[in-house]
């Protein structure tokens, strides 16, 4: 099954599904009503001069269509046996940058990368990693959840998979 | 006496001509019926059935009835095959969505709705309160329209409900042949295969439906299970049994098959030892 959209091209494995979309904006007119901003002008989907780059969650399980950048709200419903793959993208200014020198998407993820303390939203059992890269001179965090740390050498052939079959190509 | 048998008489005739009378009648009626196209075997070719498509003779599946005003009949096949993972956008956001139908763990009710048809009003207000629904569990509801090619996508989004994904793919109108809108198709993800299908004007009408489509499946399912194939070696050992006993002159049909112990047959022959025929 094929995902293409924002440069972003996926051919994602049997039983893995995903979403590609930009980051909301928020109304740069505030005439949404839902925004509340702090006095410095952020609300909660950004600032209204914030620029939006893509997001792409890619996942073994059913993603529910209430998720934040990184995973929040999917993360909640991982069973034991689940992955999520999120790719967020940065601005162009970060691409090359230390940060971001790995380059290519990783290919080569091991267990002993992944640990309870590097997920953004920690719950018991899951274990996530970040990794910063740039690929096609565009500047990406790859961060991945495992569903639970114990089964890292079953989970973690699919999330190999499911990388190495998405292309990033520049914009 | 004579006066009675000739009253009796002429009343038999009198009741006679009525029954001839209504007979006569009867079978106008049917004639007109029937040069009407309402006739009920399958040979008479109906206006109704002609309407729908020159192809094909003699009954053709969910086609020769009818449904509801606004209701769109159940495509021309026997069954359903062509059950695939959801590829479209989402509503007003440009994302990119796919989905998969089959080869999961879940069940998936795919509800392929329009913002412009009336009835699909109802579904789209049903799904804004997903508690009330009462989906079965383990299944997830999937809201599908066609894309921005076919569909308002403002409309569509204003419509989406929070609580499922909504999904716009023209081409899964035509993976699934829908026939129109609304329509509802309920896939068992391990096997990708269609539990149920069908339409009704209202959700609680449309979840009889594929609740009784999925009782029906759990039904032969739990049936099919009963039926243990025989195991390699009962088969082995049935074949050198049966071999055994026909070198030994036991033919199929042979009496002393069915001989009850107390009944021991004259005509067994020893297990062992020359073919008394030879």
């Amino acid at each position: 099954m094929r995902l293409d959209s924002h440069g972003i091209t996926t051919d994602l494995p049997a039983g893995w599904e995903g979403r590609i979309a930009l980051r909301r904006s928020p109304d740069p007119a505030g005439r949404s009503g839902f925004e509340t901003r702090s006095p410095e002008g952020v609300g909660p989907t950004g600032h209204p001069a914030e620029a939006a780059f893509p997001v792409a969650h890619l996942a073994n399980f059913p993603l529910p269509g209430d998720r934040g950048d990184f995973g929040s709200g999917a993360v909640d419903l991982m069973t034991a046996e689940d992955a999520l793959v999120v790719l967020a993208e940065y601005g162009p200014e970060c691409a090359g940058t230390p940060l971001f020198s790995h380059r290519g998407l990783p290919s080569a993820l091991r267990p002993d990368m992944f640990s309870g303390s590097a997920l953004q939203r920690a719950i018991p059992g899951q274990a996530g990693t970040q990794i910063w890269c740039t690929v096609a001179n565009r500047a990406f965090c790859v961060y991945v959840v495992l569903g639970r740390q114990a089964n890292a050498n079953r989970l973690l052939p699919q999330v190999r998979s499911t990388l190495s079959a998405t292309r990033i190509s520049a914009r | 006496m004579t006066v009675i048998v000739v009253l009796l008489a002429a009343v038999v005739a009198l009741l006679a001509l009525l029954v001839v009378g209504l007979l006569r009648s009867h079978a106008e009626i049917l004639k007109r019926l029937h040069e009407l196209g309402a006739g009920l075997d399958d040979g008479s070719a109906t206006a109704s059935a002609a309407a729908v498509g020159a192809a094909g003779d003699g009954p053709r599946p969910g086609r020769d009835f009818q449904v509801m005003p606004q209701m769109p009949s159940p495509p021309e096949r026997e069954g359903f095959g062509g059950v695939a993972d959801l590829v479209g956008t989402g509503p007003g956001t440009g994302e990119a969505v796919s989905l998969r139908v089959t080869g999961v763990e879940h069940d998936t009710i795919v509800a392929f709705l329009s913002s412009g048809c009336t009835t699909c009003q109802r579904f789209w207000d049903a799904f804004r309160k997903p508690r009330k629904l009462a989906l079965p569990a383990g299944t997830r509801l999937v809201v599908v329209t066609k894309g921005a090619e076919a569909e308002s996508e403002s409309s569509v989004a204003k419509l989406a409900p929070s609580a499922f994904t909504t999904v716009m793919s023209t081409q899964a109108f035509a993976d699934y042949d829908v026939p129109g809108s609304p329509y509802f198709v309920q896939v068992h993800g391990p096997s990708g295969r269609v539990r149920g299908e069908g339409t009704g004007p209202d959700w609680d009408q449309v979840r009889s439906l594929l609740g009784q489509a999925g009782a029906d499946t759990a039904l032969a399912d739990r049936l099919a299970g009963d039926v243990v194939p025989k195991p390699d070696a009962d088969a082995e050992r049935e074949a050198r049994i049966d071999r055994e006993l026909f070198e030994a002159g036991v033919e199929p049909g042979d009496g002393s098959l069915y001989a009850t112990p107390s009944e021991p047959a004259a005509d067994v022959p020893p297990a062992a030892g020359p073919d008394p025929r030879d």
